[in-house]
C-alpha cells in the first residue's frame, strides 16, 4: 500500500498534509503527517499489527482509536506502555512493539494461543502457586511472557509539576453536551473550565454521523466552537484527562507534564459513552474495530480503514457509519443488524438506494482470517435464533474491515468514584447513573441521551441547574424529543471453539467468565479477582458490560444486582512523575546557618531543621565529636541552639497557665530564676520538657523541645480555649536565635561582651536568668547545665543572630573557643544522664519511670497529667530508665537494641555512645524495675544477636555532684 | 479533597487543618472515680451520627469546634469554642483527697 | 476562550513576575483585647474584620489576623521607620496589649506582576486571583507546605501579593517561589 495515500479533505481534521514526518516502528520506516497519532500514521502506512496480546500473543490492531484499549500499547525509547492512538507521531521517533519474542511480526510465542485450553481461567493461581515457593521460580518467566514493555533505567527525569485551578463550573468532556453546557453556563456569567482529552473540541461531532445527508455534525460543531472561542468566560484544557473525582469537586487533571488540581464549585460530566464491542469468535483480529474507531480513522486522520467492510451493529448509528464508509470509497459488503429492524426506517431505504446489503436479525458468528491471524479476511454471518444463539446455516463474506458496535456504556468511572450508583435499565438495556453528590451532574450520552437534539437539551438543563446553584440566571430550557434504544440486549455469541473475547487486554473468553462463576465466584468483584477481567489497562471499558451480563446469566440474577466492579482513581494510567512532580520538602535553617557552613560544618537534619552535626570532614564524625566534647569539658565551646522551642507566656494568669500545663509549681518562682519544666499529657505520659524562666511578674519564657514546640504551643492554645485564662501565649521559636556558651571558660568569654549583668557566681547563680546586652544586643541570658559545664544560653532577636555569633567567637578567640555540633552536645548531655524527650521517652513513659518525680508539684489542685500520674504511681512500677556502662572495646549497643530479662524483653536501649571523658561506653536503657538497681547487670542483645552484659550505674555518669555546672 | 469551613478563615482544604479529637468535657479530676477518669482519657464514643470535634486551623493556630455526621462525613456547623467555654474554668483541690489507685 | 497549554506555559514570556525580599523591612505585631485601642491611639487605621488589611496613609499596611491580633507592615516610603519606632517604644504595662516580634519570627516576600496569582496557584490551595482575593484581602494558609500569611497589596493596577512566613524557612520558600516563577521568566529583584 502506498504509505501516504490518504482520503481527501474534509477527511483528516487533525492532520497537516503540508508537514509529513517519518519515524521507525518495529525496525521499519513509516510515514505520517503532523497531527497523526502513532497508530493513525501506522494504519495510514498499511500497518495494522500494533501489538501482541497479553496471554496468547495474538496479533492485535487498534480497537477504539481513542486511547480506550490496550491493543495499541507501544514502547518508546524512554517510556513503555504508551498508547499509540493517543501519542502524537513525531519526526525521527523510534517506536517498538511490546510483548513479543523475536519480532512483532513473527512472534515465537504465538504458539501459546494453541495452548489456550491448557490455560484456563485462574490458570496462574492454580498452576504456579503449588508447591509452596514455586511462584518465585515461575514469576520471572511469566512476567517476561506476559510483559508490558521495558523501563529505561538510564532515563533523564523530566520536570513535572502541579497547579491549582479555580473555576465556578468544570465541564469534563468537550463533545456536543460539554460545548453546549459550557456555553450556557458561561453565558449566565459563570467561569467555566472545559476539559477535553483529544487535541480538538467536538467529541462525537468530530467523527460521528448524525444524519443521512452527513452535514449536521460539522455544522453544529463549527457553530458551537465559534461561540466557545469567542467567550471570555471559558478556559479550555485540551489533551487533558480528569483522572479522578474527589470530595467537593477536587479534580486532578493531567495535561502534558502538569497535574492541575482543579477546584470547581460545580462539576458537570459530559464524558460521553464507550462504544461497545460484540462478542464472537475471533473478534480481536486486526481489521476488526469499533465502528466509531473506523469513523475516527477517516474523519480525524483521512485514513481509509479498508477496502471492503462489514458493519455489525445493534443500533442505528451503524447504518450512518456504513454511509460514511461508502462515501469514502470503502465497499460495504453487508450491514449486519442484530435487531429485527432499524428504529429509523429511512436508514434501511438509504442502504437499499446505495445497494448496501442489509442482514436483519443476524450477527457475525465468527471472523475469518488469513493463516497467521494477521488480519480479518471475512465473516461468517448467522441468523440470531435466541439469546446468544445462532442458526446453523450462515453466509460467508470476504472483507478486510469489520466494524462493530453493540451499544454504548456511559463513561461511569468518575461518577462511581463520586458515589454514583449504576443501575441497569431493562427497558433500554443500558446502565444508568444516579445518586450523584450535590455539585456534580451529568448530561449527554453519559446520561443516556443519544439523540443529538436531546444531548443538547440535556446539556442546557444541566447547565441551568449548575448556574442556578451559583445564583446566576439560568438559560431557557428546551424540550426533549423521543429517544431510540441504542443497546442490543445480548450481543454475546459464544463459540464452541472459543476465542470469543470478552476482555481483550487479558485475553479472556466467554467461557473464562462463565467458568469463574462455576468455580464459586458469583460476585462480580470476585470474578474480577479470579479471572483478572477488567484489570488490564482499559479497566473494563469494553469488558464490564458483557461481564455483568454473563455473570448475571450464569448466576441467575439481574444485571443490576450483578453490577460492575468498583471504579477507583485514576481513570487512566498516570505516571508516578505526575504524582511526585514538584514535591515540597520544607526545611528550616537557623539564622546562623551561613556561619556554620563557613566554619565547615557537616550539616544534619534534626526534624525539619538543618543543624551542624560537627565541624569537620564528613568521614571524621567520631574524631570531631570527641574533640568538640572534650573542648567543652576543658575550655569553652559554642553551639547554636536556635532550634530550641521558645514560648512567651504573658499576662495576669501567666503563672496560673504554667501551673496547669506543667508538672512543677511556677507560681512562686522568683523573678530572675528558671526551673525545669516537665509536661505530661492527660494520660500522664511525658510529652515535653524545657526550662521555664520568669522574666517578670507576668512574663515567663518557656523553652520546649525542637520537635515538640509546635505541638506544645497548639496544645496550650487548645487548653486555654477551654480555660479562658487571662494570658497571651506566643511562639517565639523562630523569633529568638540562641547559643549555648559552655565550658569552664565560658564566664570569661561572656564577660568581655556582656553589659549590664553581673556574671559572678554569687550575683548570677546556676538556674538564674538575666536580661542584659550581649554585643550590644538585647538578650535573655539563662544559666543552664545541659552539657554539665558552666554555661550560658544567650537568646537574642533572630535578626541579630550572626552578630551575636561573631561577637562570641571573637571574644573567645584568645581562649580557644570552638563551635561544637549536635553530636558532641548529645554525648555531653548523655554523660550527664539528661533525658531527651522522645529519644529516651516513648508513648508510655510516665515521670516515675525516668526518675522525675522530683519535678512534680504535689500540692497543686490540678495539672494536665495529675490524675493519671496519681493512678499510675499507685501501681507497681514495671520498668525504669537506667544508666548503663560497658567497657571500652565491648560491642556497642545501638538505639533500639533490646534489654532482656530471661527469655523476655524488658526494655530497650534509647541512647548509647562511647565517652572519652569516662573511658567507657555509656548509655540509657529501659529495664525491668527489678533489674534497675545500680550494680545489677542487664543483658542487651546487640547487632548480630550478640549478648552483652551491661552494668547498671547511678546517673549522672559524669560529675555526680554537679560541681562543674554550678560553679 | 474535602473542604472544611473555618469560623475564622472560611472554606479551606482539609489539609490545612489538624483534627483535635472528639469534644468531651473533663470530669472533675479531684472528685471523679478512677473508672470515670480512665473512661474520659481512653475511651471514645465512636458514634454513628453527629459528633462534635476539635479542629485546628494550622496556619492561624485557631481552634474551633465542628459538628460532623460520621456516616455521611458532612460537617453541619463549625463554631468558636467560646460558644461553650464562656468563662474562666477553675480547679479546686479535693476536699478529702482520696485516690483509690 | 483561553486555551490553557502547559507546554506554552513552559516557554519563556516577557518578564511579568518578580520576587522581592522585604525581610529587612520593619514589621511588628500586637495582640490582646487592648491592642485595637492602642494602635488607634497611635494613629493607625484598623481593618474592621479579621483577615483584612488596610493601607495606611504612609503606604504601610495594617493586617488584622484575628479578633484581637494586628500585624503592622512597614512602608518603603520611610524604610519602615514608623513601625520600627512603634516596636522600640513599646513597654509592656497593665494593658492587654502584647508585642509580637514579627520582624524576627517572619520572613517577608513580595511577588508582583500579572502572573502572581498563577505563581501562587502552583504553591497554594487558596484562590488568590484578584476576583476572589481583592486588594486588602488576607489569607492565613499553607503554601509549598509551610504556613503563610498572604496579603493582596496591589496598587496602581500592578498585582502584588506579600507573603509572610516563618523566618527559618526563607531559603526554602524563596527557592520554591523562584521555581514556580521560572515559567513566567520570574526572578528576584531588589
Amino acid at each position: 500500500m502506498n504509505s501516504l495515500t490518504r482520503l481527501p479533505a474534509p477527511m483528516g481534521l487533525l492532520i497537516d498534509r503540508e508537514r509529513p514526518l517519518r519515524f521507525v516502528f518495529d525496525g521499519q520506516a513509516c510515514q505520517g503527517f503532523a497531527g497523526d497519532s502513532i497508530a493513525s500514521a501506522l494504519l495510514g502506512s498499511g500497518r495494522w499489527l500494533l501489538s501482541r496480546s497479553f496471554k496468547y500473543h495474538r496479533p492485535r490492531g487498534p480497537l477504539s482509536l481513542a486511547g480506550q484499549d490496550a491493543n495499541t500499547l507501544v514502547q518508546l525509547p524512554d517510556e513503555p506502555n504508551v498508547l499509540a492512538d493517543m501519542e502524537a507521531a513525531r519526526d525521527g521517533q523510534v517506536v517498538e512493539g511490546q510483548n513479543f519474542n523475536g519480532s512483532l511480526e513473527h512472534d515465537r510465542d504465538a504458539y501459546l494461543g494453541k495452548f489456550s485450553r491448557f490455560m484456563p481461567v485462574g490458570f496462574y493461581y492454580r498452576s504456579f502457586y503449588k508447591p509452596k515457593g514455586m511462584w518465585k521460580v515461575w514469576e520471572p518467566l511469566i512476567r517476561k511472557k506476559a510483559g508490558l514493555g521495558v523501563l529505561d533505567l538510564g532515563f533523564k527525569p523530566q520536570y513535572h509539576d502541579k497547579a491549582y485551578l479555580f473555576v465556578d463550573v468544570a465541564v469534563i468532556g468537550g463533545g456536543p453536551a460539554g460545548l453546549r453546557a459550557a456555553l450556557d453556563a458561561a453565558t449566565a456569567g459563570a467561569k467555566v473550565l472545559l476539559i477535553e482529552q483529544q487535541p480538538v473540541l467536538g467529541g462525537s461531532l468530530t467523527y460521528a454521523r448524525f444524519d443521512i445527508a452527513g452535514t449536521r455534525a460539522s455544522h453544529l460543531r463549527q457553530a458551537l466552537l465559534d461561540a466557545v472561542e469567542a467567550h471570555p468566560n471559558i478556559q479550555v484544557l485540551l489533551q487533558a484527562t480528569c483522572n479522578g473525582w474527589f470530595t467537593d469537586n477536587y479534580l486532578p487533571v493531567i495535561q502534558h507534564t502538569r497535574l492541575y488540581k482543579v477546584r470547581a464549585t460545580r462539576c458537570l460530566v459530559t464524558a460521553g459513552a464507550f462504544d461497545q464491542p460484540v462478542v464472537f469468535r475471533n473478534n480481536d483480529l486486526p481489521g476488526i474495530m469499533l465502528t466509531s474507531a473506523a469513523q475516527r480513522l477517516m474523519k480525524l486522520y483521512a485514513v481509509k480503514p479498508g477496502q471492503r467492510a462489514v458493519v455489525l451493529t445493534g443500533h442505528d448509528d451503524g447504518y450512518l457509519a456504513a454511509l460514511d464508509l461508502q462515501d469514502q470509497g470503502v465497499a460495504v459488503a453487508a450491514l449486519v443488524d442484530m435487531r429485527a429492524a432499524p428504529a429509523d426506517a429511512a436508514l434501511a431505504s438509504e442502504l437499499k438506494r446505495r445497494d448496501i446489503p442489509l442482514h436483519l436479525g443476524s450477527t457475525v458468528y465468527e471472523a475469518l482470517h488469513d493463516k497467521g491471524l494477521r488480519h480479518v479476511s471475512g465473516v461468517d454471518i448467522r441468523p440470531i435464533t435466541g439469546q446468544g444463539k445462532v442458526g446453523t446455516q450462515g453466509l460467508r463474506l470476504a472483507c478486510d474491515l469489520l466494524c462493530m458496535s453493540a451499544g454504548y456504556m456511559p463513561v461511569y468511572q468518575l461518577l462511581c468514584q463520586a458515589g454514583g450508583k449504576l443501575a441497569y435499565d431493562v427497558v433500554r438495556d443500558a446502565f444508568s447513573l444516579s445518586n450523584l453528590p450535590v455539585g456534580l451532574a451529568i448530561a449527554g450520552s453519559v446520561n443516556g441521551r443519544h439523540h443529538l437534539d436531546n444531548v443538547l437539551a440535556d446539556a442546557t438543563r444541566a447547565a441551568a441547574e449548575a448556574v442556578a446553584a451559583l445564583g446566576l440566571p439560568a438559560p431557557a430550557l428546551t424540550a426533549f424529543g423521543p429517544e431510540a434504544k441504542v443497546n442490543f440486549p445480548w450481543p454475546i455469541f459464544p463459540h464452541p471453539k472459543g476465542k470469543d473475547f470478552v476482555d481483550f487486554d487479558e485475553d479472556l473468553q466467554v467461557r473464562d467468565i462463565v467458568n469463574a462463576t462455576r468455580s464459586g465466584y458469583r460476585d462480580v468483584q470476585l470474578v474480577k479477582r479470579f479471572s483478572t477481567v477488567g484489570m488490564g489497562p482499559s479497566q473494563g471499558r469494553h469488558s464490564a458490560l458483557p461481564t455483568a451480563r454473563l455473570v448475571a446469566q450464569a448466576t441467575g440474577r439481574s444485571i443490576s444486582e450483578t453490577g460492575v466492579t468498583t471504579a477507583r482513581p485514576p481513570f487512566q494510567a498516570e505516571k508516578l512523575a505526575h504524582v511526585a512532580g514538584r514535591a515540597f520538602d520544607p526545611y528550616r535553617q537557623t539564622p546562623m546557618h551561613r556561619r556554620h557552613v563557613a566554619a565547615g560544618a557537616k550539616m544534619m537534619p534534626a526534624g525539619i531543621w538543618q543543624r551542624p552535626a560537627y565541624y569537620g570532614k564528613p568521614d571524621e564524625r567520631e574524631r570531631c565529636m570527641q574533640e568538640e566534647a572534650r573542648h567543652v569539658r576543658e575550655k569553652v565551646g559554642l553551639i547554636d541552639v536556635s532550634t530550641l522551642g521558645g514560648l512567651d507566656v504573658r499576662g495576669p494568669d501567666a503563672a496560673e497557665l504554667l501551673e496547669r500545663l506543667y508538672t512543677f509549681g511556677f507560681a512562686k518562682l522568683a523573678i530572675g530564676r528558671t526551673r525545669y519544666a516537665l509536661m505530661t499529657n492527660e494520660h500522664g505520659v511525658v510529652i515535653d520538657d524545657g526550662v521555664c524562666a520568669r522574666l517578670s511578674e507576668q512574663h515567663f519564657y518557656v523553652t520546649a523541645t525542637t520537635s515538640g514546640v509546635d505541638r506544645i504551643y497548639q496544645q496550650m492554645l487548645k487548653w486555654n480555649a477551654q480555660w479562658r485564662l487571662d494570658v497571651d501565649i506566643t511562639n517565639v521559636t523562630a523569633a529568638l536565635a540562641a547559643v549555648n556558651l559552655a565550658g569552664p571558660l565560658s564566664r570569661q568569654v561572656l564577660a568581655t561582651v556582656c553589659e549590664g549583668v553581673d556574671l559572678s557566681a554569687e550575683a548570677f547563680p546556676y538556674l538564674g536568668v538575666r536580661l542584659g546586652k550581649v554585643a550590644g544586643i538585647a538578650a535573655r541570658i539563662l544559666r543552664v547545665g545541659f552539657v554539665g559545664e558552666l554555661g550560658y544560653e544567650v537568646h537574642v532577636p533572630a535578626r541579630h543572630a550572626e552578630r551575636l555569633w561573631d561577637a562570641l567567637m571573637q571574644a573567645g578567640a584568645g581562649l580557644g573557643i570552638r563551635p561544637f555540633g549536635v553530636e558532641a552536645q548529645r554525648l555531653l548531655r548523655l554523660e550527664k544522664g539528661h533525658v531527651i524527650i522522645s529519644q529516651d521517652t516513648d508513648g508510655m513513659t510516665h515521670p516515675a519511670e525516668i526518675d522525675m518525680q522530683w519535678a512534680i508539684g504535689r500540692k497543686k489542685p490540678f495539672f494536665v497529667g495529675k490524675r493519671s500520674i496519681e493512678i499510675l504511681e499507685a501501681q507497681p512500677l514495671k520498668r525504669k530508665l537506667v544508666g548503663f556502662t560497658l567497657p571500652k572495646g565491648s560491642p556497642q549497643p545501638l538505639e533500639g537494641h533490646l534489654v532482656l530479662d530471661g527469655p523476655d524483653i524488658s526494655g530497650n536501649v534509647t541512647s548509647c555512645e562511647y565517652s572519652q571523658t569516662l573511658g567507657q561506653i555509656i548509655g540509657l536503657a529501659y529495664a525491668g524495675a527489678h533489674q534497675a538497681t545500680p550494680g545489677m547487670h542487664i543483658p542487651i542483645r546487640v547487632e548480630g544477636g550478640v549478648m552483652v552484659n551491661a552494668k547498671v550505674v547511678q546517673l549522672p555518669f559524669h560529675d555526680p555532684d554537679n560541681l562543674r555546672q554550678e560553679r | 479533597m474535602k473542604i472544611l469551613t473555618c469560623p475564622l478563615n472560611g472554606p479551606r482544604n482539609i489539609s490545612e487543618f489538624t483534627y483535635g479529637g472528639e469534644f468531651k468535657l473533663m470530669p472533675d479530676p479531684a472528685r471523679c472515680s478512677d473508672v470515670e477518669w480512665a473512661d474520659y482519657v481512653f475511651n471514645s464514643d465512636n458514634l454513628a451520627g453527629v459528633v462534635t470535634e476539635w479542629w485546628l486551623h494550622n496556619a492561624s493556630s485557631y481552634w474551633f469546634l465542628a459538628e460532623r455526621h460520621t456516616v455521611s462525613d458532612q460537617v453541619l456547623r463549625t463554631f468558636d469554642p467560646n460558644e461553650i467555654f464562656d468563662r474562666r474554668v477553675e480547679f479546686t483541690p479535693a476536699a478529702n483527697p482520696e485516690i483509690a489507685g | 476562550m483561553t486555551n490553557l497549554n502547559t507546554q506554552a506555559f513552559l516557554s519563556n514570556g516577557p518578564q511579568t513576575c518578580a520576587l522581592t525580599d522585604l525581610t529587612d523591612l520593619p514589621r511588628v505585631g500586637f495582640r490582646g483585647s487592648d491592642s485595637a485601642g492602642y494602635l488607634q491611639a497611635h494613629g493607625y487605621h484598623l481593618p474592621s474584620l479579621p483577615n483584612q488589611a488596610l493601607r495606611q496613609d504612609d503606604g504601610g499596611w495594617v493586617v488584622r489576623l484575628s479578633a484581637s491580633e494586628y500585624l503592622l507592615l512597614g512602608s518603603l516610603s520611610d524604610q519602615g521607620a514608623r513601625v520600627a519606632a512603634q516596636e522600640a517604644e513599646w513597654v509592656q504595662g497593665a494593658q492587654r496589649n502584647y508585642l509580637l516580634p514579627r520582624q524576627d519570627s517572619h520572613a517577608w516576600l513580595q511577588v508582583s506582576g500579572q502572573h502572581c496569582s498563577a505563581v501562587m496557584a502552583k504553591l497554594c490551595g487558596v484562590d488568590l486571583r484578584a476576583e476572589a482575593f481583592p486588594v486588602g484581602a488576607v489569607a492565613q494558609t499553607s503554601a509549598a507546605r509551610i504556613n503563610v500569611i498572604v496579603v493582596n497589596v496591589a496598587s496602581e493596577g500592578v498585582p502584588r501579593l506579600q507573603i509572610l512566613f516563618d523566618r527559618p524557612s526563607l531559603a526554602y520558600f524563596r527557592e520554591a517561589m523562584l521555581d514556580a516563577m521560572a515559567e513566567f521568566d520570574g526572578r528576584l529583584v531588589g
